[in-house]
């Protein structure tokens, strides 16, 4: 079904005299109908990319160069795109892919395109809605979903028009617990249904539920081999960054007893209304909180529970419907966000989005800066060389690879020293060196007792804070020590 | 992310399920009458009209209010400015160069009613129309299939750009960024964060053409359409009572002594 042989692919130069280097070298594959492979690979590893040559879009719709002949379906897509319908890709953020203004006509949109007539296009969009349980949601916009919803509905958009292969690029990355059983159960259907899959990943459990894995590293693409003998290799799959055991990861807990003096955040009857279309929507319902300084907090909690609401009153991004917030002791009242930004520093979630400086330097330098930082320069200096950014410091950011920008936005956020760190979903799209790299910086924070409260839906990370709230529905349902509350919340899944 | 660009109050009364081209149709009649209707009375009356007309199809009131405070400044402004353009009539009370009428203020009046009368005149086409539903309408009458794409498209990402700069401007903060009082350094700013959101949609765009071209955008057949709109006699009956009703109207309008 599937027959890539030899690729090589090479994105084009940006500028004159820019050395692009290859992506793919000379990669192999063969897959055949009806199965399933998991590609895994770190981040840059060119999972993506492989996703493009495969789905024929690239170069066709990227630039570069492309050597090797893939052929899918007995159809070289190298040379002409496959016919329609007969390749599907789901995107690594599926809300990039959706760009219809309700959920059926988002199904329809590619059955429409195939010039099937309208009552098959009808009984095609009723069943995958069906499918992929979006039936409640189908005259809703997609961008009004959920994450997990999303992902559903873009590959129900795809398995609407039978293809004969699917690709999916990180298919549950970003997605909480519930979302990752939604998105599993939709790509069992589909396997069930006969449909060859290629599934891209840099998470070693995804790659163990398909069962056969290749792994992408430089550019290079292994043979595809029994996901228990890969897996089974630990010392290598951490060599090439695509993994961090739990065991590997650097000391977490408490180095100093907590400190007196009045709690890093104090949070009073917190109320807070979304103004919406059909008046106000509640998402938080009178919520307190103590944390102390020098406390490291996970929080918990389904898609839409509150979490990223509830944080965003920390620095003021937010204001109380109703209650008070606290830092240090002092009410925020009608302090800016930026003048909270002494106290607090804040990773939001896709930090890569939010990059604006010319230079990394500049990037990282915005925030002292702003500031007034006695000694800004020096202590830059001192940021960029402890997360090894000295030798970009003058690139601009917005050109780097996907994980050096984390590392980046991780720099900007340690620049501001602040006593008190806000992380909503920091793991999300980390490899192994990535994680590795968070993980190092979070215990040197913990080790200078700092307080840090952290948005998860990475359990084994929860476990290693003092202290886990699971929120549900805008209330807190759960408090205490990792072991109490994510025993509670296992049981409730 | 907050949707902004879409007006539409989904339900199911006659005005939402008439044939959307029915609807534009009656959208520029309704243009038109707001032009030509010829005094404050026949103003008052056609508003007063358009609003019973939006709340007999489920609109909320709300809604309506809220049309009203998007016009407010507007209608403010309409109001001081505008008696002192095209003074008329008896003089109310001048202050130098300034003369206040009577004429001026109906005349404000007028235009301010005018202007009222054009944003409902579209409020009731978007708030009974879905976007798909328009974008067909668009389509069926005669604008190429891209074109509707295209508009279909930049209804669906302009909250999404919206919400990147949103998402920039807090990052910001976040580190530092305090609103300046002086508004040259508050434009410079500014820049930084345009440029992030500049890179943020041409990425967005990229994706989107990747995405367009992997549902098939560039190797689809005819395309075919799954819910065609189509004209029912009730359809017929309105475009044609509204036509004439603006013929009978257009007649009196130029032949009233």
């Amino acid at each position: 079904m599937i027959h890539l042989d030899d690729i090589s692919f090479t994105y084009a130069a940006r500028h004159r005299g820019e050395h692009t280097p290859e992506v793919l070298k000379g990669c192999t594959l063969h897959v055949e109908a009806g199965q399933a492979l998991a590609v895994m690979g770190a981040t840059g590893a060119g999972k993506s990319t492989l996703s493009y040559v495969l789905a024929g879009l690239a170069p066709r719709h990227t630039g570069g160069r492309l050597s090797g002949s893939v052929v899918i379906s007995g159809h070289n897509v190298a040379e002409t795109p496959p016919p329609i319908g007969s390749v599907g890709l789901l995107f690594q953020d599926a809300a990039t892919q959706l760009f219809n203004t309700t959920v059926e006509d988002e199904i329809a949109w590619g059955l429409e395109a195939m010039g099937l007539p309208p009552g098959e296009i009808g009984e095609r969009v009723r069943a995958s809605l069906a499918r992929f349980e979006l039936e409640p949601d189908r005259r809703r916009p997609p961008w009004a979903l959920s994450g997990g919803q999303q992902k559903r509905l873009a590959l129900a958009a795809l398995s609407a028009m039978r293809p004969r292969v699917l690709i999916l690029d990180e298919p549950w990355g970003g997605l909480d617990p519930h979302g990752r059983s939604d998105v599993h159960a939709a790509i069992e259907s589909l396997q069930a249904a006969g449909t060859t899959l290629v599934l891209m990943t840099l998470r070693v459990e995804t790659a163990a539920r398909i069962g056969t894995v290749a792994t992408l590293h430089d550019g290079e693409l292994s043979e595809p081999a029994a996901a228990v003998d890969l897996l089974a290799d630990e010392a290598a799959l951490i060599a090439s960054g695509l993994y961090l055991p739990t065991s590997a990861w650097p000391g977490l807990g408490p180095v100093h007893p907590l400190q007196d003096g009045p709690p890093a955040i104090e949070i009073r009857s917190l109320e807070f209304h979304y103004p919406s279309e059909s008046g106000d929507t509640k998402a938080l319902h009178g919520i307190d909180l103590t944390i102390p300084p020098g406390q490291f907090v996970a929080v918990v909690g389904p898609n839409g529970a509150g979490k990223s609401t509830l944080v965003r009153h920390f620095n003021g991004l937010l204001r109380p419907t109703h209650g008070t917030v606290s830092v240090l002791g002092q009410p925020i009242g009608r302090r800016s966000t930026g003048e909270m930004a002494r106290q607090i520093g804040f990773l939001f979630q896709r930090p890569e989005q939010q990059l604006f400086a010319p230079t990394v330097r500049e990037e990282v330098a915005y925030g002292p800066t702003q500031l007034g930082m006695e000694k800004a320069d020096d202590h830059v200096q001192q940021v960029l060389r402890r997360f090894g950014l000295e030798t970009v410091a003058d690139s601009p950011p917005a050109l780097l690879g996907y994980g050096a920008q984390r590392t980046v936005t991780l720099a900007a956020l340690a620049a501001l020293s602040t006593p008190i760190v806000v992380l909503d979903e920091p793991t999300v799209g980390l490899d192994g060196h990535g994680l590795m790299q968070l993980l190092t910086w979070l215990s040197d924070l913990r080790a200078s007792g700092v307080t840090i409260v952290l948005i998860t839906h990475e359990m084994a990370l929860a476990a290693r804070a003092d202290r886990v709230i699971a929120l549900e529905a805008g209330r807190v349902v759960n408090d205490g020590p990792p072991a109490t509350v994510l025993t509670e919340q296992l049981k409730g899944e | 992310m907050t949707v902004v660009f879409d007006s539409y109050v989904p339900g199911s009364s006659w005005l939402h399920r008439l044939d959307p081209r029915v609807k534009l149709w009656c959208t520029l009649l309704g243009l038109i009458w707001v032009f030509i209707l010829p005094g404050l009375g026949w103003q008052i009356l056609f508003l007063t009209a358009i609003h019973l007309l939006l709340l007999a199809a489920g609109i909320p009131w709300w809604k309506l209010g809220q049309l009203w405070r998007q016009m407010a400044i507007l209608i403010v402004l309409i109001l001081l400015l505008q008696p002192y353009v095209h003074p008329a009539g008896p003089q109310i009370f001048a202050w130098g160069p300034l003369r206040l009428t009577l004429g001026g203020v109906l005349e404000a009046l007028r235009l301010a009613l005018r202007a009222i009368g054009i944003a409902f005149v579209m409020g009731t086409l978007l708030y009974t129309t879905s976007q798909p539903a328009l974008v067909r309408a668009i389509v069926r009458l005669g604008l190429p299939y891209a074109w509707g794409l295209t508009i279909s498209l930049a209804l669906r990402f302009l909250p999404a750009i919206q919400s990147l700069y949103r998402t920039v401007r807090d990052a910001q903060a976040s580190r530092g960024w305090i609103a300046h009082e002086n508004l040259v350094r508050r434009i410079r700013s500014d820049i930084p964060v345009l440029v992030a959101v500049m890179i943020g949609t041409l990425r967005m765009s990229d994706q989107l053409t990747l995405a367009l071209a992997a549902r098939g955008l560039e190797t689809m057949k005819t395309r075919t359409i799954w819910r065609d709109l189509h004209m029912s006699s009730r359809d017929w009956a309105i475009a044609v009572t509204f036509t004439v009703g603006m013929l009978v109207f257009l007649w009196w309008r130029w032949t009233m002594p």
